[in-house]
């Protein structure tokens, strides 16, 4: 294959990452129940924890951190360009309700 | 493999089949992407019948969405053990994956039954519709992946053992599962706790 090759983590490791994902989880559910006393930072925290578990089975399970720029370029374009599309929509339609 | 080896001979540097299963994941991302804004376009507005937050039941899909979490690891768990030629671990990790991805189906098949048994039905509203047709449209990803999966399993079975080449390669059947569990990541945030 190649001379360049990165080592993957280990199974251990990958099990780490899995607790890691549960415990994020978990915190979504009780952020969740707990939005009477959270408030207006529920669904700010909400978004900022599923962008971490995005992030980390991108990163590591599809291992995209150990893969070459193109196909990186690649990935990271498509994502930006659904939220450009999602930016357009909600900010459309913000201005169509407040007119 | 998932690693960054070069490939002098492509002219992008990668290998092609890779480099085309990414840009199909990336073509996916907006596929959903445009579902996932239909959705919030409709969300928290007032239509006539039944609301999603009238019937879902957190607890259930909490429980879906974290099987499906795990189906990643045992994913690759899978992927890991092939990598080091261990045929038997690769083929009950591959088999675990599948499972953990059939229980998630069911769990949605039945939580769609409730949903309609307590009227909220595809046709209730627009945003019922846009409902199932997003969360529909995942299950049916799940179910081509769980095919995926077994294929892979029933070919390791068959012939001699799987390997890392060839065109029913257990990486990309990896990265399309794993891609299945990060759409389902931001739709668990997006549809159902915010």
């Amino acid at each position: 294959m190649s001379d360049s090759h990165i080592e993957h983590p280990t199974p251990q490791k990958y099990v780490q990452i899995a607790i890691v994902l549960g415990v994020l989880t978990a915190i979504e559910i009780a952020l969740y129940y707990t939005e009477d006393i959270v408030g207006v930072f529920t669904d700010p925290l909400l978004i900022f924890l599923a962008v971490g578990k995005f992030i980390i089975v991108v990163g590591w399970f599809m291992h995209l951190r150990y893969e070459n720029k193109t196909i990186n370029r690649f990935f990271i374009g498509g994502m930006i360009l659904a939220l450009i599309l999602f930016t357009i929509v909600m900010v459309e339609r913000a201005s169509a309700n407040y007119f | 493999m998932s690693d960054s080896h070069s490939y002098p001979h492509e002219p992008t540097g990668v290998e092609t089949r890779k480099l085309g299963m990414w840009v199909f994941l990336s073509t996916e991302i907006l596929f959903f992407g445009t579902l996932i804004t239909t959705f919030m376009i409709f969300k928290g507005s007032d239509f006539p019948g039944m609301k999603l937050t009238d019937v879902y039941d957190i607890p259930f899909t909490s429980i879906s969405s974290f099987i499906l979490l795990m189906s990643s690891l045992t994913m690759v768990l899978a992927h890991n053990a092939l990598e080091v030629n261990d045929q038997e671990k690769t083929r009950v990790w591959l088999l675990a994956t599948a499972m953990l991805g059939a229980v998630f189906l069911a769990g949605q098949i039945y939580e769609f039954t409730e949903f309609y048994h307590k009227g909220f039905e595809l046709s209730t509203n627009i945003y019922s519709s846009s409902f199932y047709v997003l969360t529909g449209f995942h299950g049916l990803h799940v179910f081509i992946g769980v095919v995926l999966l077994l294929a892979l399993w029933g070919i390791g079975q068959r012939q001699k053992g799987l390997t890392l080449e060839g065109g029913m390669n257990l990486e990309f059947v990896a990265l399309y599962w794993h891609f299945v569990d990060i759409v389902w990541i931001v739709l668990f945030t997006v549809v159902y706790l915010i």
